[in-house]
C-alpha cells in the first residue's frame, strides 16, 4: 500500500502517505544518512527533529530533517556530504525589517502542542479567552501521545493515542486556534514569541505566554553511540506510533525507566523481535517494594500497566537487570553488535542486532524559558534544573507559565493537570470567565497532580540508577556529536586551569553545532561542576540564545514560502 | 596575598597581548577577567583596515579621529600575523581582501571618495564595478552594483587565536583569575593594593597596573578620579550551520549594517553593528530578535544562496568606543596605572595595542606615534 514513491540515491523508495522520508527510508532498512565531520555516517537519533544527525538534501536543499521531512512523491533525496552546500542560483530578496512581519494575536500564546499546552489551551478557552497554539510538528500530540500523521489515521494503537486524539479534538472544537507545523525561532517578551511557519515567518503576541516545550532524550555517550541503527527509545517509538515504521527487525534497549519496557512491549506487538531489554536499575531489590507500593497506591491503573510490561518481558526472559549498554560496534555480518553488562564492569553478554535503542532518562527542553530569564534550580536526584513555580505554574516572569516536562520532567499525567491549573489561572490573571465548573476542574487538577507527583517520587524510587554521565566513554568517544569532540580532548580542556562551560566550548567547540548542544552540555557542566566545584546553576550550562532550534535564513526573512 | 609585578584587569586580546610581552620581559603578572562582558571571548574575527561605513555614519565627528588611525590598523593586522608566526599557531588568519558593497552609483561615489582618501593614507584599495566582481566574489547577488576592495582586511578564527595567546601565557606562568573582578584599587604604601571579587576573591599586591579592560575601563579609571569616557556598544551576531567554501572575502556594506565572512570551519557569520541589549542585574548581553531579522534580511539581499542555510546561534558581542582612538598611557595622578583601549575595532588592533601598552609600561618605544592617545585628553575635554 504505498501511495508515494521518490528516489533515495538515485534508487526508487516505496512510502506510505503521511510517512516522513526519515520513516519510509528507516522502514526500506537505509539507516545511514549524513556524512560526520569525522567521516563516517549517522542516521536518525532522535526522531523528533532535535539532534540534527538525520540530515539529507531534498531536491538539491541541504540540511533537511529526514525525520521531519514529509514523504512526497518524486521527490530526490541524497544522503548529505559533509558540510553541505546550498542550491546554487538563488534571487536576492529585498531587505524587510521586524515591523514587516506578521503578527497572530491572541490572548494567550501556548507553544508545544502536548498534553501539558493542549490542556492549558482547552482551559484557558474555555474561560473564554483567545488561545493560539503553537506546535512543530505536522500534527501536535507531543510525544506522549504521539499522534499519527493525518494520512495514516486509522484505528488508533491504544488508549494513550486515542486519549491523544480526543484532547486534541476538544481543542478544535473548543475554537483554540492550532497552527501546526509552527516552530518557534525565539521569544521576544513576556508574552510574544518569533516563530516560522511554512517558510514563513511570524510574530505571535499574546497577553500571556504558556511554554509546553516538553523533553528531550539524554545522551549518554557510550563507544559506537553515533552509529546510524543506534536511535533513543523514543526515535523508535515515534518510527512505529506516528509513521507505522519499524527500522529493523531485531532490536536490543537500553536505559533506564519504564519508557524503555513500554516500548519493548509495544516493538514486539509491531512484529520486530526484541532480543533484550537493559535496565540500568536492579528494580527487584527488597528495599524498593516500598517505593513500588506507594506508586500502586498513587495511581494503580499506572502502576498495573508497568507491571504488565514487566512481568511480559520478564516472562519471555527478555529483562536484564542492572546492567547498561557499554559498547556498540558494527557487527561482522552487518547490522550492530552490542554488550550489556554492569557499569562498574564484568560478564557481559553480546547480541548482533538491526537497532539499538537509548533511553537513559531525559533532559527538559527549558530553552525558551531560560532565555526568558526565569529562574531554575538543580535537583540532584533528577540531574536536571528544574523550573521555578508558583501553585499555579506560574514562572518567576510574570505572565510566563510553564507547563509539563519542560520544568523538569514530571510524565504526561502531571502535564495535563498542570496544563489545566495554568490555564485557569491565567484566565484568572487576564480577566477571563471562569466558571464555577471550571474552578472545580482546577482544584481537581491540583488534587490530581498531588496524587502523579506521589507517584513519580516513588517511581523514580524504584528505578533509582546511578547517574551515568561521561563514565560510560571511552577516550575516544564522541561526546559532542555535532562537531564531533571526543571524551579524552573534551577532559583534558576541562583540566586546563579552571575553565567555565563557556571557555571549554570556546575550546573544543564542543556544544557548537547543529543541536545547540543539547546531547554533550548537561553532562559537560556536571562534569565541571564537580571538578572545580561550581554551582549548578543556570549560568552552569551554554548560555540559552536564539534561534530554539536551527532556522532556514530564507524561511526568517522571505523567500522561504513552500 | 598574591604579589606580582604587574596587575592587568582584562582577559581579552589586548590584556592578553600586553600580558604576554611583560611576562616574556619578566615580569610577575596577573590576569583577573570578569568573563561576562567580554568583547574578545564573543568576537566574530574580522580584521578591518578600510574605514567602516558604519562607524562614519554613527558617529561623523569621530570619522576624523578613525581616519588619522588608519595606518594603525594596517599594523594591527601585520601585528597577528607576526604572533601567529611567533607562537607557531595557526588561527586560520586570511587577508584575501574585504569587499565593501554599494547598491548604487550613490554609493558607489561615496566609496570612491573613501577609497581615494585611504589610499592617501597608504592602504592598499581598488574600485571595481560589477563585472570585476562577478569574476572574483560570483557569491554576491545581483543588489550588487560595485563594491570598494581592501586587500588588507580579511579574518581569523578568535577561537583559534584566543586559545594559543592563553596558551602561551600559561607557558610563561601568567596567574590567570577568571570570573573574577577587581573591586577597589588602592595605594598601601609598598605598592598597589586591589581587592579582588568572585572566583579568585581576595587581594593582591603590584607594582603597576594595566587597565585594558575594554568598556569597563572608564568605570574603573572613575573609582580612580580619572576621565576615560568608554561605552559598551552591545551588538547582535548570526553564525548559520557550515558549509562549502562559498565566501572568500569579509563583505561589507556601503551604508547598510553587515559584516559577513565564512570562518575556516564553514560556518558563516553575519554581524555588522546591529544592537544586542544588556539585560538583568549584571547586564548581561543578550540578543535581540528584530536584529536577527533586519542583519539577515541584510544578508540574504548581498549574498542569495545564504537564504537556503540555517541560522544554528546567536549571541550578543560588546564592541568599546570611545573617541575613535586608542586611549593609551598613564592615568593623570596614577603614573603606576596604564590605560589600554583600542577605541574601535579592538580585535583587529588588540595585539598591536598591547603590544604599545606593554612598551609604554616598561618606558620603551611604543614603535608608533601616540601622542595623541593619551588619557589626560579626556580631563582637558
Amino acid at each position: 500500500m504505498s501511495d508515494v514513491t521518490f528516489t533515495f540515491e538515485g534508487h526508487p523508495v516505496a512510502a506510505r502517505k503521511g510517512q516522513t522520508v526519515g520513516a519510509a527510508l528507516a522502514a526500506a532498512g537505509q539507516l545511514a544518512l549524513r556524512e560526520a565531520r569525522t567521516g563516517g555516517a549517522r542516521g536518525i537519533f532522535c526522531g523528533m527533529g532535535v539532534c540534527q544527525e538525520c540530515l539529507v538534501t531534498v531536491d538539491g536543499m541541504p540540511n533537511r530533517r529526514a525525520c521531519l521531512e514529509p514523504a512526497r512523491d518524486g521527490i530526490h533525496v541524497r544522503r548529505q556530504a559533509f558540510p553541505g552546500e546550498p542550491p546554487g542560483a538563488s534571487r536576492g530578496t529585498p531587505p524587510i525589517g521586524f515591523a514587516d512581519l506578521a503578527v497572530e494575536r491572541a490572548d494567550v500564546v501556548v507553544i508545544g502542542g502536548g498534553a501539558g499546552g493542549l490542556a492549558a489551551a482547552v482551559a484557558a478557552r474555555g474561560c473564554g479567552l483567545d488561545v493560539l497554539l503553537l506546535d512543530e510538528r505536522s500534527t501536535a500530540g507531543g510525544q506522549y501521545f504521539k499522534q499519527p500523521a493525518a494520512a495514516l489515521r486509522e484505528p488508533a494503537l491504544d488508549r494513550q493515542q486515542a486519549d491523544g486524539a480526543a484532547l486534541r479534538t476538544r481543542a478544535d472544537s473548543a475554537g483554540v486556534r492550532v497552527l501546526d507545523g509552527a516552530e518557534v525561532v525565539t521569544a521576544i517578551d513576556a508574552g510574544s514569541v518569533l516563530a516560522t511557519r511554512a517558510g514563513r515567518a511570524f510574530i505571535a503576541r499574546g497577553r500571556a505566554l504558556v511554554v509546553a516545550t516538553g523533553a528531550y532524550e539524554r545522551g549518554v555517550p557510550l563507544p559506537g553511540w553515533t552509529l546510524p541503527g543506534v536511535m533513543t527509545t523514543g526515535a523508535l517509538q515515534t518510527l512505529w506510533r506516528s509513521y507505522r515504521a519499524l527500522p529493523g527487525r531485531r532490536i536490543l534497549i537500553a536505559g533506564n525507566g519504564p519508557l524503555n519496557l513500554q516500548v519493548a512491549c509495544e516493538s514486539i506487538d509491531a512484529g520486530a523481535s526484541v532480543v533484550a531489554v537493559a535496565e540500568a536499575a536492579p528494580l527487584a531489590s527488597g528495599e524498593r517494594l516500598g517505593a513500588l507500593t506507594r506508586m500502586a497506591l498513587a495511581d494503580p491503573a499506572l502502576a498495573a500497566k508497568g507491571g504488565g510490561y514487566l512481568a511480559r518481558l520478564r516472562r519471555q526472559s527478555r529483562l536484564r537487570l542492572g546492567v547498561v549498554c557499554r559498547r556498540i560496534e558494527p557487527a561482522p555480518a552487518g547490522g550492530l553488535r552490542v554488550e550489556i553488562g554492569p557499569a562498574a564492569g564484568g560478564p557481559g553478554e553480546s547480541h548482533d542486532v538491526d537497532i539499538v535503542a537509548l533511553g537513559y532518562g531525559f533532559q527538559p527542553s527549558n530553552e525558551l524559558l531560560r532565555a526568558l530569564g526565569c529562574a531554575h534550580d538543580w535537583d540532584e536526584r533528577a540531574g536536571l534544573l528544574r523550573t521555578r513555580r508558583d501553585a499555579s505554574c506560574e514562572t518567576t516572569v510574570a505572565g510566563v507559565f510553564a507547563v509539563g516536562d519542560c520544568c523538569g520532567l514530571g510524565g504526561a499525567p502531571a502535564a495535563l493537570a498542570e496544563g489545566t491549573i495554568a490555564g485557569v489561572a491565567l484566565a484568572r490573571a487576564l480577566g477571563g470567565a471562569v466558571t464555577a465548573a471550571l474552578a472545580q476542574e482546577a482544584d481537581r487538577a491540583a488534587r490530581e497532580l498531588a496524587r502523579h507527583r506521589r507517584f513519580q517520587a516513588a517511581l523514580w524510587e524504584a528505578f533509582a540508577a546511578p547517574r551515568l554521565g561521561l563514565s560510560l566513554a571511552a577516550a575516544d568517544t564522541v561526546v559532542c556529536r555535532c562537531e564531533d569532540v571526543g571524551k579524552a580532548e573534551l577532559l583534558a580542556a576541562a583540566a586546563d586551569g579552571d575553565p567555565a562551560i563557556g571557555d571549554v566550548k570556546r575550546r573544543t567547540r564542543c556544544g557548537m553545532g547543529r543541536c545547540q548542544g543539547r546531547y554533550c552540555g548537561p553532562a559537560l557542566a556536571e562534569h565541571l561542576a564537580a571538578q572545580g566545584d561550581r554551582p549548578l546553576d543556570e549560568r552552569a550550562f551554554f548560555a540559552p540564545r536564539g534561534p530554539v532550534k536551527p532556522v532556514t535564513i530564507a524561511d526568517l526573512v522571505g523567500g522561504g514560502e513552500r | 596575598m598574591r604579589e606580582v609585578d604587574v596587575l592587568v584587569v582584562g582577559g581579552g586580546i589586548v590584556g592578553m597581548a600586553a600580558a604576554l610581552d611583560l611576562a616574556r620581559d619578566g615580569r610577575a603578572v596577573a590576569i583577573v577577567d570578569d568573563g561576562r562582558h567580554s568583547g574578545t571571548t564573543a568576537n566574530a574575527g574580522s580584521l578591518h583596515v578600510q574605514m567602516q561605513s558604519r562607524f562614519i555614519r554613527l558617529y561623523p565627528d569621530l570619522a576624523p579621529n578613525v581616519e588619522r588611525s588608519l595606518p594603525l590598523y594596517v599594523a594591527g593586522a601585520a601585528r597577528w600575523r607576526e604572533l601567529a608566526a611567533e607562537l607557531g599557531a595557526d588561527m586560520e588568519i586570511k587577508q584575501s581582501g574585504g569587499l565593501m558593497v554599494a547598491e548604487d552609483e550613490a554609493q558607489f561615489s561615496f566609496l570612491a571618495a573613501k577609497c581615494a582618501r585611504e589610499r592617501a593614507l597608504g592602504l592598499d584599495v581598488h574600485m571595481l564595478d560589477r563585472a570585476e566582481l562577478s569574476r572574483i566574489a560570483p557569491y554576491l547577488g545581483e543588489a550588487v552594483f560595485g563594491a570598494e576592495l581592501c586587500r588588507e582586511e580579511g579574518k581569523l578564527s578568535p577561537l583559534k587565536a584566543n586559545e594559543a595567546v592563553r596558551r602561551a601565557l600559561d607557558a610563561l606562568g601568567v596567574l590567570r583569575l577568571g570570573e573574577t573582578r577587581v573591586g577597589t584599587v588602592a595605594r598601601d604604601g609598598v605598592g598597589i593594593l586591589a581587592t579582588l571579587e568572585g572566583r579568585s576573591a581576595g587581594t593582591l599586591r603590584t607594582g603597576k597596573v594595566m587597565l585594558a579592560a575594554g568598556s569597563g575601563t572608564g568605570a574603573l579609571a572613575a573609582a580612580l578620579g580619572v576621565r576615560i569616557p568608554t561605552e559598551a556598544e552591545p551588538l547582535h551576531m548570526n553564525i548559520t550551520e557550515a558549509t562549502t567554501p562559498l565566501i572568500g572575502h569579509l563583505v561589507q556594506h556601503a551604508e547598510r549594517m553587515i559584516t559577513l565572512k565564512q570562518l575556516g570551519a564553514g560556518q558563516v557569520v553575519i554581524g555588522g553593528g546591529w544592537p544586542a541589549r544588556f539585560t538583568g542585574a549584571d547586564a548581561f548581553p543578550t540578543v535581540d530578535p528584530a536584529s536577527m531579522i533586519g542583519n539577515l534580511s541584510l544578508a540574504q539581499h548581498i549574498v542569495p544562496r545564504l537564504g537556503a542555510l540555517r541560522v544554528i546561534r546567536t549571541w550578543a558581542g560588546v564592541n568599546t568606543t570611545a573617541d575613535g582612538q586608542c586611549i593609551l598611557g598613564p592615568l593623570p595622578g596614577w603614573p603606576e596605572v596604564f590605560a589600554a583601549v583600542p577605541g574601535d575595532a579592538g580585535y583587529t588592533l588588540g595585539p598591536l595595542v598591547g603590544r604599545m601598552a606593554a612598551a609604554i609600561l616598561s618606558g620603551r618605544e611604543p614603535g608608533h606615534d601616540v601622542s595623541r592617545f593619551g588619557v589626560e585628553r579626556f580631563a582637558a575635554a
